[in-house]
């Protein structure tokens, strides 16, 4: 086929035909028959739990399985008439570009212009090319101020849009991207989730993207194909997808349709837009007057603080600077709270917790806390042995097991656990020998615990939140006011915050800049807001199940 | 934290000359501090080597070279004090010593030691300017059509430093955050979970350079390029102080003799060479208002133009680029 016939669009962008694939030593297959097509231009949205292949799939897409990875595989994979599993990746990377879910080990080189050159380099690209393509492509993605930057230098974020633009950079028909929002803000997320529909509008490229916060993509997206335990449980338009997901996957379905089918609305919207106009349609007005946003604290709390900061500045040495990441914080915390601390990357949510954890020092004003038990982003570092039990010994560490429901977990290997126990365990090598008894340390702290994860192990963890902040004695499960922890989560996850905490407290720029009742801080914002919230705009209305209650309210009226 | 020997982008004419060029003017003065003992004309070669440190903008580099070339100017000098007994001055008789037998300090001794210690010293301020100004992937590029596989090792273990040092950071703050009811956990344990992470790291950076196209066979021919006019500046920085030191010692300009008298050659030929080297030490130097980015693999000809653009893109704004 000619490069004009392809480039017109005869050929699919990925053609993936009856593939089953297997990892070496894999008890099971991580694919099962899957055929799929993705055309020229489409915007395809891949969703489905956690470990039902939606990776193995976007790995198999660019050649890295079976090529890197190895295994056993069956079918055909076609990518713009390429043979992806005769052709190894770096054929293919003319053909497809691929972002995955870690932006630190996708940059290779030490500056961000020479990053983005590579793939044109190793192509032989002659170097007036290059610089042309390297430039257009830091246009297109808005980093032109980045390429002299060193990569080491650079946020999360910011790697990300470096990690785009090197796959970006060969102009790829195909763009296969593995949860790329899940380490980024709301604002940086929505950022990128525009720009990829902007490339896809504008260059033409198909876009491939597997994503768990279906909310925050599925307005984009021409079509969603969802998958289960390795075989395509679902393809079709948004629309059809959330009505099969409402029957047959809850755990896939997004707030704004939860919400639509809790009042009992159809057809269930795919995003913000398309629900406002369906209530337009029903004559739902949304409030005139934003001036009062004010929500009554539900739980007020009046015990004393068991964290208390005054006016704390805490600055880090970033390498060629001395940057203030804390600049006069004032926050007070109390027995029972859950809180959550949320902001855009780089806003100082982990400094507060690892400060107060102790792990950094004031350079001026204080922190006074009790005891903290803080888990960092990352549970694996916590898990150094190949037992439980000799992770966690003694009798400390069978109670700090059972506060995190583990106890039966002793013999197991850290490894075999899943990725939600995994964490479990993580925090309670964090609590054991910091409670008394069965009493937790007054104040219980996590770094972004939702990343990569799904819905389902998000609810777990909502749960175990309920846990060590309230109001459960882990040994009778009782109410008991004994073993109530101060809970403080940091987090991007927006919906998550409104099923666990009571309280937001948001930073900006090392600052808070507001702090109130969760219902009160997630309805009044643009990007720190929930779907619901977006969707009806009323003062305190945050989760489906209090939109739908006011939607039914507003018809009973 | 960053070594401050570890590279910096940054713009300026020693940054945007390739490698090579980079490496024959600067190994141009290691060269001279091998040939000559004179310590006049070691002294004009350690502050060719630091001038042109500072005048790419590596200061941090050079100090960094400095403290380490001093300690090792030092334990030369101390070592030579202890173990020559030659020269007519001298300072200290430090009586009978194990092994090194009779032991006296002369101050012929310590001028001959502190004469090898300045060669140490402008070959670690040399190569701390390297380490700052000179792009590791350039090189490694640059290596890849000769020696594809240790050039791909070297790729790999330039990028699994860093990580492996941010990994290391981790593991240590996670160590401090178990609670005094967990394990404790050793050197040994945080090794061997810091090595497992690392080959995971591994799989991922080679994975990432599989889809970058690094296994495609180097187009050596379409990616050479012609010499900028950094890489003609520095090549004859080189070249110019390779001959002036090599017609330099056909006139003698090394004359230096530590035993049993020091006599340091101060000859027409010592000053004029001293000199030259002294000027090399300039090549670094950016000519005022232009702004070239240097960070491009082949110094491809995007430059900045006129120093408010400059301004405007440190501040993050947009810029004026222009073809030349």
């Amino acid at each position: 086929m000619s490069e004009l016939a392809i480039r017109r669009g005869a050929a699919p962008a990925l053609a993936v035909q009856g593939l089953s694939y297997a990892y070496p030593r894999a008890g099971r297959r991580a694919l099962e028959d899957v055929s799929v097509e993705v055309a020229p231009g489409e915007f395809v949205l891949l969703a489905g739990r956690s470990a039902s292949g939606k990776s193995t799939l976007l790995k198999a897409a660019c050649g890295l399985v079976p090529h890197f990875h190895g295994g056993e595989v069956e079918g055909e994979v076609r990518v713009a008439e390429l043979d992806a599993i005769a052709t190894g990746p770096g054929e293919l990377a003319a053909a497809v570009g691929y972002l995955a879910q870690d932006p630190e080990t996708q940059v290779v080189s030490t500056t961000v212009a020479a990053e983005i050159e590579l793939p044109l380099e190793m192509r032989g690209d002659a170097p007036a090319d290059r610089a042309r393509a390297v430039e257009e492509v830091a246009l297109a993605l808005a980093i032109p101020h980045l390429l002299d930057r060193a990569a080491d230098t650079l946020s999360g974020g910011e790697l990300q849009r470096v990690a785009l633009a090197a796959a970006l950079v060969t102009r790829p028909r195909l763009i296969l991207l593995d949860e790329p929002t899940s380490q980024l803000d709301p604002v940086a997320g929505d950022e990128l989730i525009w720009l990829l529909r902007r490339l896809n509008e504008e260059w033409g490229v198909a876009v491939l993207l597997a994503e768990h916060r279906l909310e925050r993509c599925l307005a984009v997206a021409d079509r969603v194909v969802a998958m289960d335990a390795g075989r395509i449980a679902f393809d079709g338009a948004p629309a059809d997808f959330l009505a099969w997901s409402h029957d047959s996957d809850p755990a896939l379905t997004t707030p704004a349709a939860r919400l639509f089918s809790l009042a009992g609305i159809d057809p269930l919207p795919v995003g913000v837009r398309a629900a406002r106009q369906t209530l337009r349609g029903m004559g739902v007005a949304h409030p005139p007057n934003r001036a009062s946003r004010r929500v009554s604290d539900p739980h007020p709390y009046v015990a004393e603080p068991v964290l208390r900061a005054k006016n704390l500045w805490v600055e880090l040495d970033r390498g060629e600077e001395i940057h203030d990441v804390l600049k006069g914080i004032d926050l007070a915390v109390r027995p029972g709270e859950r809180i959550a601390l949320m902001g855009r990357n780089g806003a100082g949510k982990s400094t507060l917790l690892r400060t107060a954890a102790g792990l950094h020092e004031p350079v001026a004003g204080k922190i006074a806390v009790d005891s903290v038990a803080l888990l960092t982003q990352n549970p694996g570092d916590y898990l150094v042995r190949e037992r439980v039990g000799d992770e966690l010994p003694g009798e400390q560490g069978a109670a700090a097991l059972r506060v995190v429901g583990l106890e039966h977990a002793l013999d197991a290997d850290p490894r075999d656990l899943s990725g939600g126990e995994r964490q479990r365990l993580a925090l309670a090598i964090a609590l054991a020998g910091r409670m008394e008894g069965e009493q937790l340390p007054s104040v219980v702290a996590l770094d972004e615990p939702t990343r990569g994860m799904d819905r389902a192990r998000k609810d777990d963890l909502v749960a175990l939140i309920e846990r060590l902040a309230g109001n459960v004695d882990f040994v009778s499960h009782s109410e008991s006011k004994s073993t109530r922890a101060a809970v403080i989560v940091a987090t991007h996850d927006v919906e998550f915050a409104s099923e666990f905490a009571e309280r937001v407290v948001l930073l900006g720029d090392g600052v808070v800049v507001a702090d109130g009742p969760m219902a009160e801080i997630l309805s009044g914002g643009w990007y720190f807001a929930t779907e619901v919230a977006r969707v009806l705009d009323l003062p305190g209305v945050v989760t489906p199940e209090q939109g739908a209650a006011a939607l039914t309210g507003e018809e009973s009226r | 934290m960053k070594s401050p020997l570890a590279y910096v982008p940054r713009r300026g004419p020693l940054q945007a000359a390739s490698p090579g060029a980079a490496v024959a003017y600067l190994g141009a003065i290691v060269v001279v501090a091998f040939l000559y003992l004179n310590p006049l004309v070691l002294l004009a070669a350690t502050a060719a080597a630091t001038l042109a440190g500072v005048l790419a903008g590596a200061r941090t580099a050079v100090r960094a070279g400095w403290r380490m070339g001093l300690w090792l100017a030092l334990t030369f000098a101390v070592i030579n004090a202890l173990i020559v007994h030659r020269g007519e001055t001298v300072l200290a008789r430090l009586g009978h010593w194990p092994v090194l037998g009779q032991v006296d300090v002369t101050g012929q001794a310590i001028l001959a030691g502190v004469s090898y210690g300045l060669r140490a010293l402008v070959t670690t301020i040399a190569f701390a300017v390297y380490s700052s100004c000179v792009d590791p992937d350039r090189v490694l590029r640059a290596l890849r059509p000769l020696a594809r596989r240790s050039a791909l090792t070297a790729t790999l273990v330039s990028r699994l430093v860093p990580v492996a040092g941010a990994d290391a950071a981790r593991l240590r703050d996670a160590a401090r955050l178990r609670g005094p009811g967990a394990a404790a956990v050793g050197r040994a344990p945080l090794a061997r979970r810091l090595l497992a992470g690392s080959l995971d790291r591994a799989v991922d950076v080679a994975a990432t350079l599989e889809l970058r196209g690094y296994s495609l066979d180097a187009p050596r021919a379409r990616n050479r390029r012609r010499r900028s006019r950094y890489d003609r500046r520095f090549y004859a920085a080189a070249t110019l102080v390779l001959t002036a030191a090599i017609a330099g010692l056909i006139a003698d300009a090394d004359a230096f003799k530590t035993y049993p008298a020091i006599q340091i050659g101060v000859a027409p030929a010592t000053l004029t060479l001293c000199a030259l080297i002294l000027i090399s030490g300039l090549a670094p130097l950016r000519r005022r208002g232009s702004n070239r980015r240097p960070s491009s693999a082949d110094g491809t000809k995007t430059a900045y133009i006129g120093t408010k653009s400059a301004r405007r893109r440190r501040a993050g704004g947009g810029r004026e680029v222009a073809r030349v």
